[in-house]
């Protein structure tokens, strides 16, 4: 009890209150940089707009943008059918055995082979 | 459970051989004195079988089994521990089998492959290493002068993708709040007694991030460096099992279900000016996290700019892989069982778990409070991936996700808080290295 009665608590939490508040202040300022830098320099939605003629009734035109909408796909539903064909065309590929070996050749003679004509034998 | 049982009877068979050697080894030396005139005289008669057993006395000396104490079979055990969590258990053996290994290495008796005199009181003794250093001290010196944990953040800057940062800004929050282990433990390392630069040097265990914590205590308190090091590595080692009960505790099923918006698609230009931009403002706002946040950043560059492949691909693999072997045997070779084996680092592994867990909780405290303001809900999950620890705490997030929603994706979303988290360890170590020295 006394070690703890002799201990600088004002020193300590002020370094644990600073300390932790200069964390917070150094990343909210982080935060705001990001955010700013990221509404200057992050890509634009590519947004493709339908033109529907003039003459169109406004429920109408409402009932095809909302068609158009649900007709579109999401990232994560493109991600799935690129692994669904993936998978697909993966499995198209022949199963080979994949040994290369060469074959047992069958007939052992062949004047290919001959030790009569090589080039080698003496001429007699 | 079956293998474990075996495990330690195998041990403990390993355990009584070394005993019973080590006691034959000194029953014969307390003989030796007193019936050595009765020695002289057998001498004389049998000298060729005397000259045989004195031969194999003095062989037991010189082994290892005769200098081992128990506190060197604890540290063996515990070695032997931690190399069955790396191998059997997976529990990030890329760092914990080197660690383990050299925790082994050290604690061989009469092999002397390190030499803690060297660098005893915190201070590199230069004029001892021409006569006994060895190869762990040089390689230890990259440890102590601080050279590792600035190359390791080169390597993990390279290997880390801020998109999921710069599409959610906000995760930045979360890597703060898990900053609060580290200054709760502060307190209670005081508390206990230490030093406020040991007790800085203990908090920073909090912040899960190994190079960040040999940087500061080799700066601030070097000579609690051995058990400071293994307790960061091991804990970082240990986030599967110490965070899922904490994360559990604090949110509801309702919760850790909540599924959140995809992020946004981040540009190459965004990436290519978050390092430079943020390494020139936490460089200005804090001079002393400069070394950390250049280096990792300076990683981060090379791998985004695109420009220098060669240079990424290297300081992700070969450097990478060469500094962490280093660091992984030598900060294991630093576990001298005089080192360990004493209240000290008792309390200091005591101290890290709970700043650890504290750690963890706060990220994920923060999240829920973020909640209550924000319209898209974030899953709190992923604010305990807030510690640094990457990947594994942002994995961690992932798994406790789905153990309540199998079809609820949090990985990505984890990946912001989680290398927000290396920003905000290495923003609290240059805090406390500026207030403190």
């Amino acid at each position: 009890m006394n070690n703890l009665l002799a201990i600088d608590w004002n020193n300590t939490l002020t370094v644990v209150y600073f300390g932790l508040a200069m964390v917070f202040i150094t990343l909210i300022f982080l935060v705001f940089i990001i955010g700013l830098f990221g509404k200057i320099f992050a890509p634009a939605k590519v947004l493709i707009k339908i033109k529907l003629p003039r003459w169109i009734h406004p429920a109408a035109a409402k009932h095809e943008k909302e068609e158009y909408e649900s007709k579109r796909l999401t990232a994560e539903e493109s991600a799935a059918i690129g692994m669904a064909l993936h998978l697909y065309y993966d499995d198209v590929h022949d199963v080979e055995s994949a040994i290369i070996t060469i074959k047992k050749v069958e007939r052992r003679y062949s004047p290919w082979s001959s030790k009569i004509y090589g080039l080698n034998n003496l001429i007699r | 459970m079956k293998n474990l049982s075996k495990h330690i009877f195998f041990l403990l068979a390993l355990l009584c051989v070394a005993f019973t050697l080590m006691a034959s080894a000194k029953a014969t030396t307390a003989d030796e004195n007193a019936t050595a005139v009765a020695q002289q005289s057998i001498v004389a008669e049998q000298p060729a079988s005397q000259t045989v057993v004195g031969h194999f006395v003095e062989f037991i000396h010189t082994t290892g089994i005769a200098a081992a104490d128990w506190r060197t079979l604890v540290m063996l055990v515990i070695a032997s521990v931690l190399l069955y969590l790396a191998i059997q258990k997976n529990f990030e053996p890329l760092l914990l089998l080197p660690i383990a290994f050299g925790m082994l290495l050290t604690n061989l008796p009469l092999a002397g492959l390190f030499t803690p005199e060297l660098f005893a009181g915190g201070q590199v003794h230069w004029e001892l290493f021409r006569d006994g250093a060895g190869l762990l001290d040089f390689l230890y010196l990259g440890v102590k002068l601080g050279i590792y944990p600035c190359l390791i953040f080169i390597g993990v800057g390279a290997m880390t993708d801020f998109g999921p940062l710069i599409a959610n800004p906000k995760s930045l929050l979360l890597g703060a709040a898990a900053q609060l282990g580290i200054f709760a433990t502060y307190i209670g390392a005081i508390a206990l007694g230490f030093l406020p630069r040991e007790a800085a040097s203990i908090g920073i265990i909090g912040g899960a991030d190994g190079p960040t914590a040999i940087f500061l205590t080799s700066k601030l308190a070097p000579h609690l460096l051995g058990p400071i090091a293994v307790a960061a590595y091991s804990y970082m080692a240990l986030v599967p099992v110490i965070q899922p009960p904490i994360m559990r505790a604090l949110t509801t099923k309702k919760e850790r279900a909540i599924r959140m918006k995809q992020l946004r698609t981040v540009s190459k230009k965004e990436k290519i000016i978050f390092p430079i931009v943020v390494t020139v403002i936490v460089s200005l706002i804090l001079p002393t996290a400069a070394t950390l946040i250049g280096s990792l950043l300076l990683g981060n560059l090379m791998r985004e700019s695109g420009v220098v492949e060669r240079l990424s691909k290297t300081v992700q693999n070969e450097m990478m892989n060469i500094v962490t072997i280093f660091l992984g045997i030598t900060v294991g070779a630093t576990a001298t069982s005089d080192a360990f084996l004493n209240t000290q680092t008792l309390s200091i592994l005591l101290m890290g778990v709970i700043a650890f867990g504290l750690g963890t909780a706060g990220g994920v405290l923060l999240a829920k409070f973020m909640n209550l303001f924000l319209k898209e809900k974030i899953n709190p999950l992923i604010g305990s991936a807030g510690v640094s620890a990457v990947p594994m705490a942002a994995r961690v997030s992932q798994t406790v996700g789905q153990e309540t929603d199998p079809g609820n994706f949090l990985l990505m979303h984890a990946m912001g808080p989680n290398v927000a988290g290396v920003i905000g360890s290495a923003v609290a170590a240059g805090i406390l290295l500026s207030m403190l020295t």
